[in-house]
């Protein structure tokens, strides 16, 4: 399968508390600081459990989502990814995951906000290239457990495929202990780009 | 999972024929329109007739609070009509007739929002639904997959028959006459397309209601209308309507006339087609502004109008689709799952006596009820709407529909269920209460996605909604009914004019500053079918408005006479006390003491950066200028009293005048010593504002400078004045002299950029 518009979350460790309106200040700040990759901010945070705050661009929106009543950071990727599936994948949650980093980081934040590296929801938002069933599962299953060895080094991890037909194609990866973005931002720099982290770690 | 498979071979059996070769053929315009072998402006008209809309910043540019930035869209120059880039996201509008809805659609239109747009679906003020930020190379799948559920973007824009509209009770009324809704739906289906439909000069909005005196189908207000009656004809009870055609809002809004006081059930569809018929041939096809048919009824005279309309029924070739569908109306057109039952001493959880209160309506069929699940905005997450078609199927199978209010209503919930469907509804984060009462608040997109956007009207509802939440349990009764609506330009898409309480956007300048402004509207009747329209009182900073809607509500509250109406309340102490009530809310604090007034609701960006900075010698001038408008409104202010005491000449004589007045205003900035003789006012304004275009708006063409034109015109044609034309009058000047604030703080940008480019270029020589 040609993976593409994949979608990734991480959801949030604490911040839950920190009012959406806040983000809308944020990501103004990174569309300033852009040079026009970003193209408008939508504020939906009057809808509850909705997409929250989104910053819109043509090749991905990066959201401050809280669908399921859990806020978190949702990385959707529109643009058409290039490589194999695996280095695909790894270039979205590279990015989801230096979103987060750089909202921890954010002064105006003043680190009430801090990602839960050990859970992720990877989404493809196509029911015709991914339709959910089981069969879709196994297709893109070695893939996915390649990302999940790559992201955690090797830490025991498991793949919960969300079996709701009605909903996109959805798998929740956990892992064991607990990981800061930092860490996993270090595991899979470069990775993507190099033959030999294919292999089993 | 193949993935060369598309929508198009998946659903291949699913679509039906005819709506499979129009997405074709659209889908092959897109290819054309990319290999450069359509007009931007044909296959800009194309999508529209599509449903595919241009979005704000689709020009590729985007202000980012400092600085202008171009848009990263990967485009190469393609464009998908004048000045509309490509890639930049779009609007894609959803014709939903009359609202009606099935689970099985609102599921597809769940998963839609999730895989092209941002994840939302939003309920339009015409029962529509709405998609923002989608890619224009998605569409044809989009409409594929809403055709499979029998769904139709076609003519959802541009100069065609729009969404047709109806009472959201149709069928379940306590009032109403008969259902409407097969009327409705035949109506859609036969104008749909309909060769005699498409070669009009503007849009054209059709909306039937089941009764004369309740909201909801807002007939005054559309092009075309039709309220239920029945009339005995040769001692045979018999259906027909009472007709309406040439209302409007927009800029300049118009009551609907009535054409027929019994149109006959079997003369409805003949009669929309003679009437489109005489649109499409006499409605105004180059002046943009001109060409709804409301103005083409207002210059031929009503009389005329329905002269003419008759005479083309009388040439029109008979067709079946007339009268097929009458066998079926009188069957109902609806079932429900649950058999009837009443709510007696079942338990009620926690929150459902608020909800109940306000979100259910009892139908006349007993031990039924309509219950209407409150939508923030007009908006709904795909979940929610999966989960909402989840609770249809489980309490009311398929009897769902959307309103212009921007709310989704559930029919045929037996009594008895309502609790359970309140806890339920609360589980997907729907139950709250409110509904139709001034919390409610409903908004067009304004700034947030919309071209024409002056000022935030969702950023405005949200803070109105926001406050009014928090009181809504200490709100008096009669002002929890009021209903609040705003619009972000004068377009009136949030359909201020009849709302009692009515906003719409405008902008000032203040010190060489651009602040968001919203005019308040009093006085509009959304009651009797949108039965009156409300006049401007005067211009509010937008961080202010919220203010303005307690104040106005809380005199109202006190002072109010035993059962008086706000209507009444606000016709009874006047324009003039309550814009002096509202007075000193009209001020702006300096830009360092107060910077918020300085940005819109919802987007921390300076509403404007140029204009800055402005030197002494223009700061002269421009105060000047600025004085004179100020005058100019308190003139236009002057009219409306007038217009109110019933003094109708003096009222359009004022109006005329305060016109005049802006026009000086504009011409002060050139030329500082003009005249105050009118001839040579108008003179002036037409050679240096009018030839150059200066007065000139982006989308409305030179519609404002007309208005003052014409305004002169008329004064010396006429001797007797309708209440009605001085109205219109009234809106004209207002109009009018928004446009001269507008050119002002066009020219202070100008004059701004002049002077940063003469220092940057003087700086550079000095480097």
């Amino acid at each position: 399968m040609d993976l593409q518009k994949v979608n990734v979350k991480f959801f949030v460790e604490n911040g839950s508390g920190v009012p959406l309106d806040v983000f809308i200040h944020v990501f103004n700040s990174w569309i300033q600081a852009s040079d026009g990759e970003y193209y408008d901010v939508a504020d939906y945070s009057h809808v509850p459990a909705g997409p929250g705050i989104v910053l819109i661009a043509h090749e991905a929106n990066t959201s401050i989502d809280e669908t399921g009543n859990r806020r978190g950071l949702l990385y959707n990727r529109k643009a058409p990814l290039e490589g194999t599936n695996r280095e695909r994948l790894l270039l979205v949650v590279e990015r989801a995951l230096d979103n987060c980093r750089r909202l921890e980081k954010e002064s105006s934040l003043k680190g009430r906000l801090k990602f839960r590296g050990s859970e992720a929801l990877l989404m493809i938002n196509d029911r015709l290239l991914a339709p959910n069933t089981p069969e879709t599962f196994q297709v893109v299953k070695p893939d996915l457990e390649k990302l999940a060895r790559e992201l955690y080094g090797g830490v025991d991890f498991t793949l919960e495929y969300q079996t709701d037909p009605r909903q996109r194609f959805a798998v929740r990866l956990r892992a064991g202990g607990e990981f800061e973005v930092e860490a996993l931002l270090r595991n899979i720099e470069g990775v993507g780009t190099n033959p030999s982290c294919g292999s089993q770690v | 999972m193949d993935g060369s498979q598309t929508w198009k071979d998946k659903l291949a059996d699913r679509v039906a024929p005819d709506l499979a070769r129009e997405i074709d053929i659209f889908e092959t315009q897109l290819e054309l329109r990319k290999q450069g072998k359509i007009d931007e402006r044909v296959f800009a008209e194309t999508r529209l007739r599509r449903g595919v809309y241009g979005q704000r910043y689709d020009n590729g540019q985007r202000h980012d609070g400092t600085k202008v930035q171009k848009l990263k869209l990967p485009s190469a120059g393609l464009t998908k009509g004048p000045e509309t880039v490509w890639d930049a996201p779009g609007m894609m509008r959803i014709k939903i007739p009359f609202g009606g809805l099935n689970p099985e659609q609102m599921e597809a239109l769940a998963d839609l929002s999730e895989e092209y747009a941002d994840g939302i679906s939003h309920i339009t003020t015409r029962q529509d639904i709405q998609y923002h930020f989608v890619h224009i190379d998605d569409t044809p799948s989009l409409m594929r997959r809403l055709a499979a559920v029998g769904i139709t973007t076609r003519e959802a824009c541009g100069n065609a028959v729009r969404n047709v509209t109806a009472c959201p009770l149709a069928g379940v009324c306590r009032d109403e006459v008969f259902d409407v809704t097969p009327y409705a739906k035949a109506c859609s289906r036969f104008l749909l397309g309909h060769p005699d439909t498409q070669d009009f000069g503007r849009k054209f909005k059709v909306a039937f209601s089941g009764c004369k005196a309740h909201p909801c189908g807002l007939v005054s207000m559309h092009d075309m209308g039709a309220i239920a009656k029945q009339e005995v004809v040769n001692g045979e009870e018999r259906r027909g309507f009472e007709f309406y055609v040439g209302g409007g809002l927009g800029a300049v809004s118009y009551k609907a006339q009535l054409f027929d006081n019994f149109l006959p059930e079997e003369e409805l569809l003949p009669v929309a087609q003679a009437i489109s018929r005489v649109f499409a041939r006499l409605g105004e096809k180059r002046n943009r502004a001109r060409a709804r048919i409301k103005f083409l009824v207002a210059n031929l005279g009503i009389g005329e109008f329905r002269r003419l309309v008759l005479e083309e029924r009388q040439r029109l070739m008979p067709d079946p689709r007339w009268s097929d569908y009458l066998s079926g109306v009188y069957e109902q057109c609806e079932s429900p799952l649950k058999a009837a039952a009443s709510l007696n001493g079942g338990e009620r959880p926690e929150g459902f006596d608020a909800w109940y209160a306000t979100n259910v309506y009892h139908q006349r069929q007993r031990g039924y009820a309509v219950a209407t699940v409150t939508l923030p905005l007009g908006d709904v997450t795909a979940e929610q709407l999966r989960g909402l078609a989840n609770i249809a199927r489980r309490f009311v199978k398929e009897t769902i529909r959307t309103t212009v209010e921007q709310n989704i209503m559930l029919r045929w919930v037996s009594e008895a269920d309502l609790p359970k469907l309140y806890s339920t509804l609360r589980e997907i984060g729907l139950g709250e209460p409110n509904a139709g009462t001034i919390v409610d608040v409903t908004a067009c997109p304004g700034t947030d996605t919309c071209k024409l956007g002056i000022a935030s009207s969702r950023g405005l509802a949200k803070e109105l909604r926001t406050r009014l939440s928090e009181k809504s349990f200490e709100l008096d009764s009669a002002v929890k009914d009021l209903r609040i609506k705003v619009s972000g330009c004068f377009n009136s898409c949030g359909q201020h004019h009849v709302a009692d309480i009515g906003f719409y956007g405008i902008s000032r300048n203040i010190n060489g500053y651009t602040v968001p402004h919203f005019q308040v509207m009093l006085g509009g009747k959304l009651k009797d079918n949108a039965g009156a329209y409300g006049l401007p009182i005067g211009a509010v900073p937008s961080k202010r408005i919220p203010e303005v809607v307690m104040r106005v509500t809380d005199r109202y509250v006190r002072e109010r006479q035993k059962t008086e109406s706000f209507q009444d309340f606000v016709g009874r102490i006047g324009k003039k006390e309550i814009k002096a009530m509202l007075d000193d809310l009209t001020q702006v604090p300096a830009h360092d003491v107060a910077p918020s007034f300085y940005s819109d609701w919802g987007d921390p960006r300076e509403f404007t950066l140029t204009g800055m900075g402005v030197g002494e010698c223009a700061g002269e001038v421009v105060s000047q200028a600025q004085f004179t408008l100020a005058a100019s409104e308190r003139e236009l202010f002057e009219a409306q009293i007038y217009f109110d005491s019933g003094d109708l000449r003096k009222a359009v004589v004022t109006a005329y005048g305060a016109m005049v007045q802006a026009a000086q205003a504009l011409v002060k900035t050139q030329s500082y010593d003009v005249s105050n003789d009118q001839e040579v006012v108008l003179a002036e304004f037409r050679q240096r504002f009018c030839d150059t275009q200066l007065f000139y708006d982006k989308y409305a063409g030179g519609k404002f400078a007309d208005y003052l034109f014409k305004a002169k015109d008329a004064l010396q044609k006429q001797n007797g004045i309708e209440r009605e034309v001085a109205f219109q009058r009234l809106q004209e000047a207002q109009l009018f002299i928004d446009a001269a604030h507008s050119c002002y703080n066009k020219l202070s940008q100008m004059k701004s950029a002049v002077q940063a480019g003469s220092a940057g270029a003087a700086s550079a020589g000095e480097g």
